[in-house]
């Protein structure tokens, strides 16, 4: 894309999720969604085939219907409160609706079936912002309704996102659409954190930045996007086979690394509420997150998948991807647990 | 505990950037050098703990855990060398590097104070596990035994984390030393019975429990020789470990809660030593052999008497040092044909004759002769379970005949009878495999002659 456009509609991605998070006027969040979803749109359309089409289509129509669904919540508690501020509590119909919005924004189920399907049409550099850069907005709107927020609704699309998470991700082989279930999860544990403490869904949410981050960054290395591809990471930059690893395995949520951290405190913030099935059921399905990862590991750093010979031959030429931060992500990505005491500064 | 942890920690930058060469002499050396280090933690008080900070402490029951777990990287290092070979130094030293990160988790584990933490390194200890067997195990079965280890292992573990949680909330502190003081008896109710199960279920799958074993022969089979070393020496034992600490939490519900699990071992430990005497597979005989003894310390466990908590403790000692010994006897088989088939290989006593003496003082202590340390941990084992119901001592009985049938079994098996044509140009025993077979074997008797050291908390 010419350099000036891009930069224009970066700029204008980066601002609308500014504007959604800093303002104190609910007309003002509208817009600010708006500019981000409008301004997204090229970034995902970065490669000019019928499949990107397809994708941003699908994207723009579920993000338009959540954008009016927000503004139909905006209007209800406009009508109910008389006033446009952010700073007071939402009227509770409201919340229920910018509630729905925000999950459909977000991918929860029973909203997610288009986060597979936009993750697989995209470029992976367009998927890596889809998943991580285009959470934050939602995520900061429930954080700021979260004192109103429904418990029953907001449960109900947690348990469903963990489990729909857990078992769509079992039968995939594309690495974008596994990435894409694996948002869902993640969103399904901020969700369920929110209600109770929505410091640690901001903690879940920075942590799973960072992890997304990682792991995309490394397939965009790789430039693979299937597990066949990723199979090959032995044989082209053996180093990253043992970073994929730990990345994988931190994603799933697996001591002693960083992924445990944010499932550790949610399960403390709800057993603090005396909430122990939740937990329990929550955690029973993140297995199955970790075992399609476990899948991944195994055909890429476990084994050495069976391959062709032409495959074996690779040369192994000097890198010509600009990688940035890569080793200072996957250290964020696997080490931090040691760090938790430093959570006490939140209190 | 830093004076031992740090030097652990410094050994894999040893491992790295040693001089090819050099890579096993290094480890081995220093791993002994370490181990060294901690022999004067075996200086317990009666009744009280070594509290060396806020974080770690080391009580006459972990002490004795933690001495077998650092006895047992260099003899790992030692075992692993011959498979290794043919592999470059880079996966040499990441191989190294695994064991020693697995040696890390397992004197941090041994040593926590506080019980999250030692939650964490629990599991921690399963992602080396998991690399050593998938990436190295030798067969295609490796991939199906890592999968099982990990996800049985998690399924048991992650409701313990919540029942700890849940423990920390109500009752202020998980703390080892505050809670074995300040523990309250668990009230009679649905909500407790389940809090007791989640907080038991982790540590019987992982010692293993007779109905959730299916993980353990899969693992021990295709792990390498350190792997199944380490599993069965000392991972085993984690789950006994914790048990014993968690126990002083659960009263008075584990006299009501524990007769399922007391009958599914002590039917196990039968059925386990049954399969023995059918294997033709010389690793899955040991595996399941592991399986038995581990249910007689689940049996001591959960009667929970003085007795039985002294033969738990020597018994799971006794058992990672034979356990251990006979993997790596079993190994010297594979390393020579390439097989885990008893049959294949038999009259070993006459080409391999200080090899047979070993086998035969590895299969005397696997079925407790007196006076080894062994005897002293199945007796104890077997009198405490007599005083608490007079019927079991059948079934006790019975379980000691099997172990002795199958040991036995396999002594004559491998080493006496006429030899297979095959064999006869077998390599002899290597100074390195003696020096690992006496290794193993020397605490096993040192240990007879002053048994304290291991009887643990309640001598």
């Amino acid at each position: 894309m010419n350099p000036f456009a891009l930069i224009i509609i970066m700029l204008t991605v980066v601002l609308g999720t500014l504007i959604v998070m800093t303002s104190s006027h609910w007309l003002m969040v509208w817009i600010g969604f708006e500019m981000n979803m409008l301004a997204i749109i090229p970034i995902l359309m970065k490669k000019y085939n019928p499949r990107s089409m397809e994708a941003c289509t699908k994207y723009f129509l579920t993000q338009a219907t959540a954008s009016m669904l927000l503004m139909l919540a905006i209007t209800i508690n406009l009508v109910h409160s008389g006033q446009w501020s952010t700073m007071k509590p939402l009227d509770p119909t409201a919340s229920i609706v910018m509630t729905l919005a925000m999950a459909m924004k977000l991918g929860l189920a029973p909203f997610h079936f288009w986060v597979p399907e936009v993750a697989q049409g995209i470029q992976l550099s367009s998927g890596l912002i889809l998943l991580t850069w285009q959470k934050l907005a939602p995520m900061s709107i429930l954080y700021q309704i979260s004192p109103t927020i429904n418990p029953t609704l907001i449960l109900t699309l947690s348990i469903l996102s963990v489990a729909v998470g857990g078992w769509g991700g079992l039968n995939q082989t594309q690495l974008r659409k596994i990435m894409a279930y694996s948002s869902i999860a993640h969103m399904g544990w901020m969700t369920a954190a929110m209600m109770f403490s929505p410091m640690m869904a901001l903690l879940n949410l920075t942590v799973y930045i960072v992890l997304t981050t990682t792991t995309l960054v490394m397939f965009m290395m790789n430039s693979t996007t299937t597990t066949l591809s990723l199979s090959h990471t032995w044989n082209k930059t053996p180093l990253l086979t043992t970073a994929i690893l730990a990345t994988l395995l931190s994603l799933g949520g697996l001591p002693p690394l960083s992924g445990f951290l944010p499932k550790w405190m949610i399960i403390q913030e709800l057993t603090k509420n005396d909430n122990i099935i939740l937990p329990t059921f929550m955690v029973i399905m993140a297995l199955l997150n970790l075992f399609f990862y476990m899948r991944l590991t195994y055909s890429t750093s476990l084994t050495t998948f069976p391959s062709t010979n032409n495959m074996k031959l690779k040369w192994q030429l000097n890198p010509i991807k600009t990688t940035t931060y890569l080793p200072p992500l996957i250290i964020l990505s696997t080490l931090i647990l040691p760090l938790s005491p430093m959570l006490i500064l939140l209190e | 505990m830093l004076k031992i942890i740090l030097p652990t920690i410094m050994l894999i930058p040893l491992t790295w950037l040693s001089k090819n060469s050099m890579v096993w002499i290094n480890t081995t050396a220093h791993s002994f050098m370490i181990t060294l280090l901690g022999l004067p933690l075996l200086n317990q008080f009666n009744d009280n703990s070594l509290n060396m900070s806020l974080t770690y402490f080391s009580d006459s029951l972990s002490t004795p855990l933690l001495m077998l777990s650092m006895w047992l990287l260099p003899l790992m290092i030692i075992a692993s060398q011959f498979h290794l070979t043919k592999e470059s130094y880079t996966r040499k030293k990441l191989y190294i590097t695994m064991l020693i990160m697995l040696q890390i988790f397992l004197i941090m584990t041994f040593t926590a104070t506080e019980l999250i933490f030692f939650y964490i390194l629990f599991e921690a200890t399963l992602v080396p596990t998991l690399i050593i067997i998938t990436r190295w195990g030798g067969q295609t079965e490796r991939l199906n035994a890592g999968l099982y280890f990990l996800f049985y292992t998690l399924v048991g573990s992650l409701p313990l984390l919540i029942a700890l949680i849940y423990t920390q909330n109500t009752t202020g502190s998980l703390n080892i030393l505050l809670t074995q003081h300040w523990s309250k008896p668990l009230a009679e109710s649905w909500s407790n019975n389940l809090l007791w199960l989640a907080c038991m279920m982790a540590f019987m799958v992982k010692m293993p429990l007779y109905g959730l074993h299916l993980w353990l022969p899969k693992a021990h089979v295709e792990a390498p020789i350190a792997g199944s070393m380490v599993l069965a020496a000392v991972l085993l034992k984690l789950g006994g470990y914790g048990m014993l600490r968690i126990t002083v939490m659960l009263n008075p519900t584990t006299s009501s809660m524990a007769y399922p699990f007391m009958m599914l071992s002590l039917w196990g430990m039968i059925m386990t030593s049954s399969i023995c005497l059918r294997q033709t597979d010389l690793k899955s005989l040991i595996a399941y052999s592991s399986v038995s003894h581990m249910a007689l310390v689940i049996v001591a466990i959960m009667i929970q008497t003085p007795w039985s908590y002294m033969g738990a403790t020597a018994l799971m000692i006794a058992h990672g040092l034979t356990s251990s010994m006979l993997f790596c006897l079993a190994n010297s088989n594979y390393e020579r044909i390439h097989s885990r088939t008893m049959i294949l290989a038999r009259g070993l006593q006459t080409i391999l004759p200080l090899m047979a003496a070993w086998w035969l003082a590895a299969s005397l202590t696997n079925l407790a002769l007196p006076p080894s340390i062994n005897l002293i941990g199945e007796l104890f084992v077997v009198m405490s379970t007599f005083s608490w119901s007079s019927l079991s001592i059948v079934l006790m009985g019975i379980n000691i005949t099997i172990t002795a049938l199958y040991s036995l079994y396999m002594l004559i098996m491998t080493q006496r009878g006429k030899q297979t044509p095959h064999i006869n140009n077998l390599p002899p025993s290597y100074t390195r495999e003696n020096t690992l077979m006496a290794m193993h074997l020397l605490p096993l008797l040192l240990l007879s002659m002053n048994p304290k050291i291991i009887l643990g908390t309640l001598y």
